[in-house]
């Protein structure tokens, strides 16, 4: 029939050629299904046993505590929602299949990592996850840019294992043991040189991983990727650093490494903050955040508070998860800004300090930080100046009546403030067999110079001056470029 | 004067270059339209060697089309035959499909992406919060005082750089004689052709940010040129080794030609066994409760069938910015925007105005709309900000989290829950219209404006009496997290929703001074009893919602009724259109509002002709929404004048939309829009693929794909067929230069279906020539004889 008799949605299950065999298509139902079995079986788990995990190992090779449980919950919420996600929207990508069996691969390794207890496995799994990230980059073999991704990132992967290998390695020679857990207790006993040597190799593994400044170009260049990986990249990979130093804390502290932590995280955060303001691409905007908060995240590992960084690492999936998801919904017919005038009146200012003190206290009382002047001072300062930003822009804006500007500020931030603290606890509880995973660092000049850094950043952004400075413009337009190779590359020919 | 000489280039070189649409209102066009004026295979033969592009259906469509039987054997083989290619199909067929394409380095890769990073930068549309420094003063200039400090150049300083863009472009130029100009201009505007063709539309368009940040094609091409020379690239292409392939083009068109004329035959064979049964039916006289006007739009074709066979109704097919040449102005943004064709100029612009006795309502809407958009303004700013970026994000993740489940998981529930808690405010609030130019003053226009905008929807299509209810029904869609969403809203109104101009014709219809000026100067009585009344047809659901609050209560219970109706179409019309017998309504709402969804709906695909007719010629046949249809009814329009109106307009809307559809589908990586899983939105208003790179200009794959490599749409070129009498036709095309040059070229093709002689169709052939179709059995394998020619004197009329 010419004028076509069957209705529109035909087949469009039985995709195509490729893909139609039965078995790539009960793949594709079977694999988000299996996933969400796995999340809710862990969840439960957590819940029936919350707060102390029973730990488990499996000889020298495999073990299972709360922080296992923790990182399992969480990869398998990801890839859950990212596959049934994916089911939909890659619906007739001739790929489909192949993608669900690498998400598949890679909540595989992530989970196979954090059960580890042997050197060799755990390389093993950090290579894997870097393997399948890479693929998923290219899943799309026929496109030429794509393929150059795939080899670009493909790289930095394997640089960061090889730097994690030399680290472990070293470390598993100088203690004649290949289990982590053994590894860890005798820290101590080895000589000073050599445990600095392997926690600066498994940080620059983590900075890899993470994309932290000046290892940011691959995820920069990994938008051939198809959106649904993009946010499980953005949710799960890049998460890596956090997981691995947390398991590694106590070496961070052995090797007295903190501070590069702190510096190299630091700064990449006020970088990459300031980068993403000038992105004019959607993804790439979300790409420059997302370093931007992992260089947050290192930070908190730098103030000895491992456990905020993996809280943060959860609270940060959920967020640019959502936000990739989305990320179709940017387009918009708008009009020319006019800059905003910086002004406010004293009695607003009163307002702002009050509820930013406000919100501080409720930190510190919710989540136990800042009670002593120590580390964790920062991070209650940037709850803060968080609550007074909040205040600000609310208390200025005209639409909203008095008691609706007295009223929001404190319901936003009790409710902020209240779900953070919930979750810090409750990760805090489970991470309860850890060592050195919430080590309050006394206070020194470096954090406080670095902490005048942040607030100077604050104030540039702040008022604006960064408009003002043409040449930092273009750096930052040019440091934040794909990977040449991975745009406009290659040109059909018919 | 060199410089003289370099302008007229420029124009001239710019000329073949179709526009890239933003986004917000994509208006689907025909990308070659700078070719129009060639024939089709001479256009397509340029754009091919120009822009590298594929310009015929590949042969993997061929084969599916071929093994579905949409291509008639006997006309491929007589086609073929014609020729002197005496093979058989099959052996043809396996000779298309051994061309396989090839990849090459791209020559121009570090310029094109130099460039791409520049546009991009300049041409956002507030997707960055730091915009490019010295945007204000246009592109070269802003280009010319940051071009120091890329390190991807070798500049010292910035008076080494040519002070204007004409200077710049003369010092590069210098080098080369006058006649290789227009050569390498069009090289290089063919480099990146999606952001060439957005240069265009922004400086054709003079938009809000264009009268902001000007950019024109000079000083691209100025910044363009100069960086090509410090980067030492030779900007005088050379002439590659074309693949010569004159014989694999042929055979492309005659299979084309053979699948075009196989869906003809088809057309033709169930409108002429239609309009036979007619004839013999003589028809009942019963006024009809209620009459309905559609936009012609192909996905009207569907609901009309449904919403005909619910109740005692009649359905017009019009063109669906209901005849007001406007712009419409936002409620919600304050922004004005086209919403009448693209090749119409807007006259009006129409805003609203609270209805009587709801100014408070309209008060508290705004102010609610107001705190809403303060929430998005205070989202960015958290997001932005150092260090509240960090904060926010541990503040507001839970937050986050919970709502990826909601969407993953429940995403039908949530469209009725959005859809209950979106205040709208038609039901407050009434369109008003006035002059484009008198901006937002309350004159209003004159009657006899508005007397000629509601005669024209009448006497266009046909009209003879009136119900009690007279619905406009506008058309909108509705879908989530989709870039392209505007692409499925409707053509006709320049890829706004219509529903708006529907409700501006209703209410102009309702006035009593317009329906006197109607009966003393035009005899056209409206009882006074007729309400007429806009609304909407979502065409994601096929909800018809309707714009109620001003029916009086004389009218609720047919008004109850109609809805009932409605809601019983909208039923059928899922099931029919989604494959589904169970839950087929919430079923479309789960795909108008599921975030992974990337086919909410078809949109126009498929779309393969045009009937321009009264709807009695097509009620009882299934067109499968392949078909525009505009009601006209050639005895009431004795002069030809409503005819001529028709093809000048809606055809062309229409040939626009079709040839949109056919070369997004022949080559979807260069003239559409590549896949949408891959897509990264740029600056508010357009998107690309992956990294970066050129901005695309088409539908998406998945507009016209049922899958990676299956067929959705068929790249068939648009056929029109009119029943009216043949020497009017002949008439309206004689006076018409670029309708008739439009069909010699081969862009559309003509049928005309001869009322007079009992509905013979007959076909248009190159220079004014008819040749009648016979009614043919499709299962005949049988050669098809030598078509009998008969050439009508071109002085006839």
């Amino acid at each position: 029939m010419i004028l076509e008799n069957k209705s529109q949605e035909e087949t469009t299950l039985n995709t195509n050629k490729k893909n139609n065999t039965p078995l790539s298509i009960s793949l594709i139902n079977i694999i988000p299904l299996f996933l969400w079995v796995l999340f809710i079986g862990n969840i439960m788990y957590a819940l029936y046993f919350f707060p102390t995990i029973p730990e488990w190992s499996k000889g020298t090779i495999l073990k299972i505590n709360g922080f296992t449980i923790l990182i399992w919950t969480t990869v398998t919420f990801f890839s859950a929602i990212v596959s049934s996600y994916a089911k939909t929207y890659l619906q007739g990508f001739k790929y489909h299949t192949k993608f669900m069996l690498l998400c598949i691969g890679f909540t595989l390794s992530v989970m196979l990592l954090v059960t580890s207890n042997h050197v060799l496995l755990l390389l093993f799994s950090w290579l894997m996850m870097g393997g399948f990230m890479s693929y998923l980059i290219g899943v799309d073999s026929e496109w030429g840019e794509a393929r150059e991704a795939l080899k670009f990132t493909f790289r930095y992967f394997l640089t960061g294992s090889l730097f994690l290998s030399s680290g472990l390695l070293l470390l598993a020679y100088e203690s004649g043991t290949f289990t982590i857990s053994k590894i860890i207790l005798i820290l101590e006993n080895l000589p000073q040189h050599i445990v600095f040597i392997s926690a600066l190799c498994i940080i620059i593994a983590a900075f890899i991983q993470s994309a932290i400044y000046p290892f940011h170009r691959w995820l920069l260049s990994s938008m051939t990727s198809p959106t649904p990986a993009s946010a499980l990249m953005h949710a799960g990979f890049v998460n890596g650093s956090g997981i691995l130093l947390a398991l590694f804390s106590t070496l961070i502290f052995t090797s007295n490494t903190l501070n590069i932590l702190l510096i190299v995280g630091g700064l990449t955060a006020i970088i990459a903050q300031f980068t993403k303001l000038l992105q004019v691409n959607v993804k790439q905007k979300l790409a420059c955040s997302t370093i931007a908060q992992m260089g947050f995240m290192i930070m908190q590992c730098g103030l000895g508070y491992f456990n905020a960084a993996i809280v943060h690492l959860i609270l940060h999936g959920f967020y640019k998860a959502y936000l990739f998801l989305s990320s179709g919904e940017e387009i918009a017919h708008s009009k020319p800004r006019t800059p905003l005038e910086i002004k406010i009146r004293p009695l607003q200012a009163v307002i702002v300090i009050l509820f930013g003190a406000l919100g501080a206290a409720l930190f510190v009382l919710l989540t136990g930080k800042g009670t002593q002047i120590d580390s964790s001072i920062f991070l209650t300062l940037i709850v803060a100046i968080t609550v007074g930003q909040v205040t600000y822009n609310i208390v200025k804006e005209r639409s909203l009546s008095i008691s609706q500007k007295i009223i929001l500020p404190p319901l936003l931030f009790f409710l902020g403030i209240g779900t953070y603290a919930m979750l810090y606890n409750a990760v805090t509880l489970m991470l309860a067999d850890m060592p050195m995973i919430a080590v309050p660092l006394p206070l020194s000049s470096l954090q406080i110079v670095f902490g005048i850094i942040f607030l100077a950043g604050f104030f540039i952004m702040k008022l604006g001056f960064y408009r003002k400075i043409p040449w930092l413009y273009v750096k930052l337009l040019n440091l934040s470029q794909p990977y040449k190779k991975s745009i406009l590359f290659y040109k059909s020919n018919f | 004067m060199n410089q003289q000489n370099i302008l007229k280039s420029i124009e001239e070189a710019s000329k073949i270059f179709g526009k890239t649409w933003p986004l917000y209102s994509f208006v689907t066009s025909n990308p070659l339209s700078g070719y129009e004026k060639s024939p089709f295979k001479v256009a397509l033969r340029h754009a091919k060697k120009l822009l590298n592009a594929r310009v015929f259906p590949e042969a993997t469509l061929y084969r599916q089309a071929w093994e579905k039987g949409e291509i008639a054997k006997e006309n491929i083989l007589h086609l073929l035959k014609q020729n002197g290619l005496t093979n058989t199909p099959e052996f043809y067929l396996r000779q298309l499909e051994s061309q396989v394409p090839t990849e090459k380095k791209n020559s121009f890769h570090s310029l094109d992406r130099i460039m791409v990073k520049w546009l991009s930068a300049f041409m956002d549309e507030g997707l960055a919060e730091w915009d490019m420094p010295g945007k204000e003063k246009g592109f070269y200039d802003a280009w010319r005082s940051l071009a120091l400090y890329d390190d991807e150049l070798v500049i010292l300083k910035n008076t080494d750089i040519p002070k204007t863009s004409s200077e710049a472009l003369a010092h590069v130029l210098k080098d080369y004689i006058k006649d290789d100009y227009i050569e390498i201009l069009v090289c290089h505007l063919a480099a990146l052709p999606g952001w060439t063709g957005y240069i265009k539309h922004r400086s054709e368009s003079n938009s809000l940010w264009q009268q902001k940040y000007p950019i024109n094609i000079k000083d691209y091409l100025a910044v363009r040129l100069y960086v090509a020379q410090q980067l030492k690239i030779q900007i005088l292409p050379q002439n590659d080794e074309l693949k010569k392939n004159g014989s694999i083009e042929l055979l492309q068109y005659l299979w084309l030609k053979a699948w075009e004329k196989s869906w003809q035959d088809q057309l033709i064979h169930n409108l002429e066994k239609e309009s036979n049964e007619i004839k013999n039916i003589q028809p009942i006289v019963k006024s009809p409760d209620a009459q309905m006007v559609f936009c012609i739009d192909t996905r009207s074709e569907l609901i009309r069938r449904h919403v005909e066979t619910k109740g005692n109704y009649e359905t017009f097919g019009y063109a669906g910015f209901f005849g007001i040449a406007m712009d419409y102005k936002d409620l919600n943004n304050g922004l004005s925007r086209k919403s009448c064709p693209p090749i119409v100029s807007s006259s009006y612009q129409v805003s609203e105005i609270p209805q009587e006795k709801k100014i408070e309502k309209v008060l508290a809407y705004k102010k609610k709309n107001k705190i809403f958009k303060f929430g998005e303004f205070f989202l960015s700013r958290m997001k932005n900000m150092l260090p509240s970026a960090f904060g926010y994000v541990e503040g507001s993740g839970f937050f986050y989290g919970l709502s990826i489940l909601a969407r993953t998981l429940v995403p039908g529930y949530f469209y009725k829950f959005k859809i209950k808690n979106t205040p709208s405010f038609e039901r407050i609030c009434e369109p008003k219209i006035n002059r484009l130019t008198v901006d937002d003053s309350n004159y209003g226009i004159p009657l006899d404006e508005k007397v000629a905008i509601v005669k024209s929807a009448f006497e266009l299509t046909g009209w003879k009496y009136f119900s009690p209810l007279v619905l406009f029904i506008g058309h909108g869609s509705h879908s989530a997290n989709n870039p392209f969403g505007s692409s499925l809203d409707c053509g006709a109104c320049a890829a706004s929703p219509g529903r708006h101009n529907a409700r501006m014709l209703a209410k102009l219809a309702n006035l009593s001074e317009v329906r006197k000026a109607l009966l003393n100067q035009y005899k056209i009585i409206i009882p006074y009893t007729t309400v007429f009344v806009g609304a909407e047809h979502n065409t994601t659901t096929d909800k018809i919602e309707i714009f109620d609050t001003e029916v009086p209560n004389s009218h609720q219970k047919l008004l109850f009724q109609i809805n009932s109706d409605l809601f019983k179409a909208q039923k059928t019309a899922t099931q029919d259109r989604l494959g589904v017998e169970k839950n087929s309504i919430s079923k479309a709402q789960k795909k108008a509002n599921n975030w992974g969804e990337t086919r909410p709906e078809w949109g126009l695909a498929k779309n393969a002709g045009f009937i321009i007719g009264p709807r009695e010629l097509t009620k009882n046949v299934n067109l499968y929404s392949r078909c525009f249809l505009h009601s006209y009814d050639w005895e009431m329009d004795t002069e030809g004048t409503a005819l001529e109106s028709i093809l000048q307009g809606p055809m062309v809307v229409t040939q626009w939309i079709n040839n949109h559809y056919y070369f997004s589908t022949v080559d979807n990586e260069n003239f559409g829009g590549g896949t949408k899983i891959t897509h990264n939105i740029t600056g508010k208003f357009g998107v690309v693929q992956g990294n970066g790179g050129d901005l695309k200009m088409g539908l998406p794959l998945q507009s016209i794909r049922q899958t990676d490599n299956k067929m959705y749409h068929q790249p068939l070129r648009l056929t029109v067929l009119v029943q009216a009498p043949l020497d009017r036709v002949q008439k309206i095309l004689l006076q018409n230069e670029h309708l008739k040059t439009l069909l010699d070229n081969e862009w559309i093709y003509l049928l005309v279906m001869e009322p007079l002689k009992q509905n013979v169709v007959m076909r248009y052939e190159n220079g004014m020539e008819w040749i009648p179709t016979k009614e043919k059995r499709f299962d005949e394998n049988k050669y098809r004889s030598e078509i009998e020619l008969i050439t009508l004197d071109g002085n006839l009329v």
